[in-house]
């Protein structure tokens, strides 16, 4: 227990360190993230001259919490396995004792922490120039976003580890995730809030992983009603069926690895 | 009329300091600090055209900043440099056209095409003609006996095709003077001779002038007249071969045969011992008492034959780096 | 200039040879291109399902806008992105330094050395927006044409904003990133500048000049463009070209006179 801890620690600590590095880097990914805040735009002005069922200041909220949750779930895990399958990086860290995923998981959580000052200075920057959008959420919010956010971190890094997994077979597992990425784009509720799609679209889109990606941590952080039991259920179903699919691929790829001498 | 002129030559540059540890990092993040490094250091040399002159140094002595600065990618911080007439620094059109650089870790070459592609590129950018390319490739690639290998893909080729079609791609326009940078890094011995054979046939054909830097002292040997030896951003030797020899290796060796074997203690007094095996004994005796001792030994020991040896100049250029000898 | 253009034929030659060795990425071009096409109509249609409009623009006029980002996708696509990687690759690995030696403009090297095939889907379906919501409006071969010239502006100060953030890879190694900061910002194009709050249209207009790449050419096309904002738009696009030369020239200073 205590070597566990200490590993983890050790682990936080270099990969804090190296992101730290890159700083530059660090401040234009989050820069990079300003899709919400510029959809926010377009729908303030919409909402202030249409009927979209939410006020101005709504969409601001939800923007922002989506730029927020969007900051907080960066997940780039499968660019890295692929470089690491396709430069042969992956066989020595095989035979460390412990699962290459821990790597990248201590990779992706310590960027958070290097990034969390950036993002928290924009999100500051932003309420200084719109003073009417400020919210508090209760504490009960705010600890249920906190679940819900490591959730759809879990479920965001399942999802693309998962296809990571392909690259086992092919020099170009991430364009699997760049076509999936564009149906995240669209549905998970980044370019705009499921309440204004269309009712079928709506209903199609929350059985699938992508709203709660988005839309559902957003929505909890700044109040909008959304169905709980059903957001938590969904959240656990595929971050399950991922989990699965993710280590019969991994056992799978393992062995297609080793018989290719590589 | 020296083709490459340097005087006082230095370049400082600034590093970025870390320290270890998170807080080292947080510090990193707020406030970096910047240390001045002195990577060279009032450099002066002249070299003259058709010269192959290697540059010897341990790694960081400043050899690569002093290349760069030659080629004018790097301004230098103080000095006057002269390449073909030109001041680097401008990388005016007609400069660039009289020089290369070649360097043995980077490659120009288009990855995944033939080097034929790349050189085509390389024509075109130089102003070559179609019928003076063609005759200037055969020609190459008779010297590098490169036949062939043009038209496959360059990930396809050896490390030491792969060198060979560089050289190629970097003379096809035949300049004058030659910046190598660690031309025969990772290459396998055969493939290290037929480089530094090109190299020599290159220089004396076109009476190309020749800088290179090398970590293998076979190439410095084979190739250069002349040595410029750096070390910690100075110049620290500047002429031929023997002559580093004689201003860096204090000791020679002195091989002994005897009639008869004597003890150790017996031989000490006449110097420090390096080996003794049987009836031969090998002494090192400092360059200055060389006579003298060699008196003594023929005078008091029983001596079948003796011959004075110098060390070979890989030891002596590693124990000049190793001792850090300023001279 | 012929050397250039002989040059030039040469670089996108062997680009397309290069990328040719992998044929299937155009089955993936074409798959992301038509998945961000519907993707981006079902957006726009959010807003004009409930008979909301952007101020006075009608469906088939904002297809225009969305027809010419798709464009400028393609174009960027096709021809700035891969150079811009190339930029950060050969800093990093430092083979900038041939490039430098070469007797031929370094910025003209690095901005055309190679070109991808593969956003030409992204072209085609561009045109093939803007053929569509014309032919809904009646546009004549006049429209098309009075749009050349500010598209040209846009283009123009599209590669320049571009270049400036590749040539900032001098200074920060590693940054692959920086062509995701730029992109992220350009999405503001996918929609005409009126339908923005005052702010970003301030913003977008003369911080980063997004209004012009999209919004102008499409107004331009649709006859009302005021002449004013296109000669903005050229003196914009002339300006960030010299700033360009100019930013690239001092950043080259900086490398020359820093690097180990």
């Amino acid at each position: 227990m205590n070597q566990t801890l200490r590993k983890t620690r050790t682990f936080l600590w270099v990969y804090y360190a190296y992101m730290v590095e890159y700083r530059a880097e660090l401040i234009l990914w989050v820069l990079s993230g300003s899709l919400p805040l510029i959809l926010m735009g377009v729908w303030i002005e919409a909402a202030a001259g249409g009927q979209f069922g939410l006020r101005p200041v709504d969409f601001a909220r939800y923007f922002l919490a989506a730029f927020i949750v969007r900051q907080l779930t960066v997940v780039w895990v499968v660019w890295e396995f692929e470089r690491e399958v396709v430069e042969g990086r992956l066989s020595p860290r095989l035979l460390q004792p412990i699962d290459p995923v821990w790597h990248h998981v201590a990779s992706h959580v310590s960027e958070r922490l290097a990034r969390l000052p950036f993002a928290l200075l924009l999100v500051g920057l932003f309420f200084l120039l719109y003073p009417q959008a400020f919210w508090v959420p209760s504490l009960g919010q705010f600890l249920l976003f906190l679940l819900v956010i490591v959730l759809a971190f879990v479920l965001r890094f399942l999802i693309q580890y998962t296809f990571a997994m392909i690259a086992f077979w092919t020099e170009r597992a991430s364009a699997l995730e760049q076509f999936w990425m564009l149906f995240f784009l669209f549905l998970s509720g980044l370019i705009a809030p499921l309440e204004v799609f269309p009712p079928l679209v709506r209903q199609v889109t929350l059985w699938t992983p992508f709203p709660y990606l988005v839309y559902f941590p957003a929505s909890i952080l700044i109040g909008l009603p959304v169905n709980l039991g059903q957001g938590f259920l969904a959240m656990l179903g595929w971050s399950g069926l991922f989990f699965g699919l993710n280590r019969w691929l991994w056992r799978r790829g393992l062995k297609q690895y080793s018989g290719m001498g590589a | 009329m020296p083709i490459v002129i340097v005087e006082n030559l230095s370049k400082v540059y600034p590093v970025a300091v870390k320290e270890p540890g998170l807080k080292g990092t947080l510090r990193h993040l707020l406030h970096r600090t910047y240390r001045p490094v002195q990577a060279v250091q009032d450099v002066s040399f002249q070299i003259e055209p058709g010269e192959i002159v290697g540059f010897l140094g341990p790694n960081g002595a400043g050899k690569t900043t002093t290349l760069k600065m030659l080629t004018g990618l790097i301004h230098p911080s103080a000095g006057r440099v002269r390449v073909a007439g030109h001041v680097p620094f401008r990388r005016d059109v007609k400069f660039l056209h009289k020089i290369t650089l070649v360097m043995g870790q980077k490659q120009q070459l288009l990855w995944d095409l033939p080097a034929l592609d790349s050189l085509k590129i390389n024509a075109a950018v130089y102003g070559i003609a179609d019928k003076e390319f063609d005759w200037r490739v055969s020609e190459l690639v008779e010297m590098l006996s490169l036949k062939e290998k043009l038209t496959q893909p360059v990930r396809k080729l050896s490390l030491g095709e792969r060198m060979k079609a560089e050289l190629l791609a970097a003379l096809l326009h035949r300049p004058q003077v030659l910046f190598l940078d660690e031309p025969t890094l990772g290459l396998d011995v055969n493939a290290q001779v037929s480089v530094r054979d090109f190299l020599k046939e290159y220089n004396q054909r076109y009476d190309a002038t020749v800088l290179l830097t090398s970590h293998y002292m076979a190439d410095i040997t084979a190739l250069c007249q002349r040595v410029l030896l750096i070390h910690e951003g100075q110049l620290i030797y500047d002429g031929n071969l023997d002559g580093l020899i004689e201003q860096f290796a204090p000791y020679r060796e002195v091989k002994v045969e005897l009639a008869q074997p004597r003890t150790e203690a017996e031989l000490r007094p006449f110097g420090e011992l390096k080996a003794v095996d049987g009836t031969i004994v090998r002494f090192l005796v400092r360059r200055g008492t060389l006579t003298q001792t060699v008196a003594r030994i023929l005078a008091q020991l029983d001596v079948v034959d003796l011959t004075v040896t110098e060390p070979p100049v890989e030891e002596v250029i590693g124990q000049v780096f190793r001792a850090g000898v300023v001279a | 200039m012929k050397r250039y253009l002989e040059v030039l034929g040469l670089f996108w030659s062997t680009a397309i040879a290069a990328e040719l060795e992998y044929r299937a990425n155009f089955l993936i071009a074409l798959l992301s291109s038509l998945g961000n096409l519907i993707g981006s109509l079902f957006g726009l249609s959010l807003f004009y399902r409930t008979g909301y409009n952007f101020e006075g623009w009608s469906w088939e006029e904002t297809l225009v806008v969305l027809g010419i980002f798709t464009l400028l996708q393609g174009f960027s696509s096709t021809f700035l992105s891969p150079n811009l990687n190339k930029i950060v690759q050969q800093v990093q690995q430092g083979t900038l330094d041939f490039v430098l030696l070469k007797p031929i403009s370094s910025q003209f090297w690095l901005s055309t050395r190679t070109l991808s095939p593969w956003g030409l889907p992204d072209l085609i379906f561009g045109l093939v927006l803007i053929g569509y919501a014309g032919q809904q409006l009646g546009l004549g071969l006049s429209n098309y044409l009075f749009s050349i010239i500010p598209l040209i502006f846009g283009l123009a100060s599209l590669y320049s904003l571009w270049f400036m953030l590749g040539a900032t890879s001098i200074w920060f190694v590693k940054i692959y990133n920086v062509t995701e900061v730029l992109r992220g910002l350009l999405e503001a194009g996918r929609y005409p500048m009126v339908a923005y709050p005052a702010a970003y249209r301030f913003f977008f207009t003369f911080v980063i000049p997004v209004a012009f790449l999209t919004t102008i050419p499409a107004e331009a096309m649709l006859r009302r463009a005021e002449l004013s904002w296109v000669t903005g738009a050229g003196f914009l696009a002339l300006g960030l070209l010299y700033a360009t030369r100019a930013f690239w020239k001092f950043a080259l200073r900086f490398y020359t006179s820093a690097s180990s």
